[in-house]
């Protein structure tokens, strides 16, 4: 119970202290004076861990089952492990272990999944700019275990700023640690964790929904963000589950460039216009 | 799983995975963005955010069992986009959108 009030207490407190330093000093991107800024650093070190956390609790809970239906589709507990290390995608580990059970041949299977984490180009194209003046090596390294969530987490942290590829890998590794060991808890354990799945789904939902208000909401953003939702029921009402992610982020994409024409000088018609006090 | 189909869906995954993760990254890094291709990018987290939200709340079969199951969700994320908006705290909003799911659930 702690536990699960500690991100919360923390989360408050930063709040209250956002609230306070309000009034005066320049803003950044998300209204924060530069006084709160040099405190957050000083006293709520943004460090990876905190940032991982919520990634963390809901990765834990989402790859006991994961684990399990791996065994059911009759792998060893090495090939879960080999996965989750190595692959370390959830989507593609349910898609593999769901589509063996059906019975489909292990080409259409890999192909599916390469298809599905195609998804990982537009994550690893959005980072860029952020990247700008990091060792290649490094970038590529931090690049190379994002995923749906620690990319969503790790860029609000960039949009922040005080970022770095170093604290991102870190970020990603803390989460990637707790899919690997929820994976294989779940495949030498198996139905003797209970795990309520659809309430762990909708933390990292949660997630995502925050991730969305953060973003700046003038014109062309707004009409982005509802050209990805359309086009993502649109696909699923196709049937086309598994991909509905990516063909919906790049219609998204598509919207937005369109609508780019349309993005007014300053401000926009969601957020409060920032700037000097 | 047979060890040789495992190999095969295990190598081609993690190499197109991998690929796909890096590849950008690997060919840009420390050089300029083109102008064009960096206003393309500004679009994506707000796209993939949308379209990773819907994805998660729009279930086509939903209401074949029963309304209330398939209206959960939705009903759930009102106070997450409350706090969001207020807070723009991801632990916060985890919490809340927890504790909000899990007292709808135990409920119904």
């Amino acid at each position: 119970m702690v536990s699960l009030l500690f991100p919360f207490m923390v989360s408050l407190s930063n709040h209250a202290l956002r609230q306070g330093f309000r009034a005066n000093g320049r803003m950044d991107y998300y209204g924060n004076s530069d006084k709160i800024q040099n405190f957050q650093k000083k006293v709520f070190r943004v460090s990876p861990s905190k940032a991982a956390l919520p990634i963390m609790l809901g990765y834990l809970a989402l790859g006991v089952p994961c684990g399990i239906l791996g065994v059911q589709a009759g792998m060893s507990v090495t090939q879960i492990g080999l996965l989750s290390v190595l692959l370390y995608s959830g989507s593609g580990q349910y898609m593999i272990a769901s589509l063996a059970l059906s019975g489909f041949s292990p080409l259409f299977i890999a192909l599916s999944v390469a298809l599905v984490n195609a998804r990982q180009l537009l994550y690893a194209s959005a980072l860029l700019p952020f990247f700008a003046g990091e060792p290649r090596w490094r970038a590529t390294l931090a690049a190379a275990n994002v995923t749906d969530e620690s990319f969503g987490v790790n860029l609000s942290r960039y949009q922040q700023g005080g970022w770095s590829a170093r604290q991102s890998l870190t970020t990603n590794l803390y989460s990637q640690a707790a899919w690997v060991a929820a994976n294989l808890a779940g495949a030498l354990l198996g139905t003797r964790i209970q795990v309520n799945t659809a309430l762990a789904a909708f933390a990292m939902t949660s997630i995502f929904t925050c991730l969305l208000l953060m973003q700046k909401g003038r014109l062309d953003d707004v009409l982005a963000a509802l050209g990805a939702a359309l086009a993502v029921v649109a696909c699923k009402l196709a049937g086309l589950m598994t991909l509905a992610i990516f063909l919906g982020a790049l219609a998204g994409v598509a919207c937005g460039v369109a609508a780019r024409q349309w993005r007014p000088k300053e401000g926009g018609i969601l957020t409060r216009p920032r700037g000097e006090a | 799983m047979r060890g040789s189909d495992f190999f095969i869906i295990f190598s081609l995954t993690v190499l197109c995975t991998l690929l796909s993760r890096t590849l950008p990254v690997f060919l840009f890094a420390r050089r300029a963005v083109p102008p064009a291709l960096n206003a393309t990018l500004d679009y994506i987290p707000i796209a993939a955010f949308a379209a990773l939200v819907t994805n998660d709340l729009f279930q086509p079969h939903a209401f074949a069992s029963g309304a209330w199951p398939a209206l959960l969700p939705y009903v759930a994320l009102i106070p997450v986009l409350v706090v969001a908006r207020m807070t723009r705290s991801l632990g916060l909003c985890t919490v809340t959108g927890v504790l909000a799911f899990g007292v709808l659930q135990w409920l119904s």
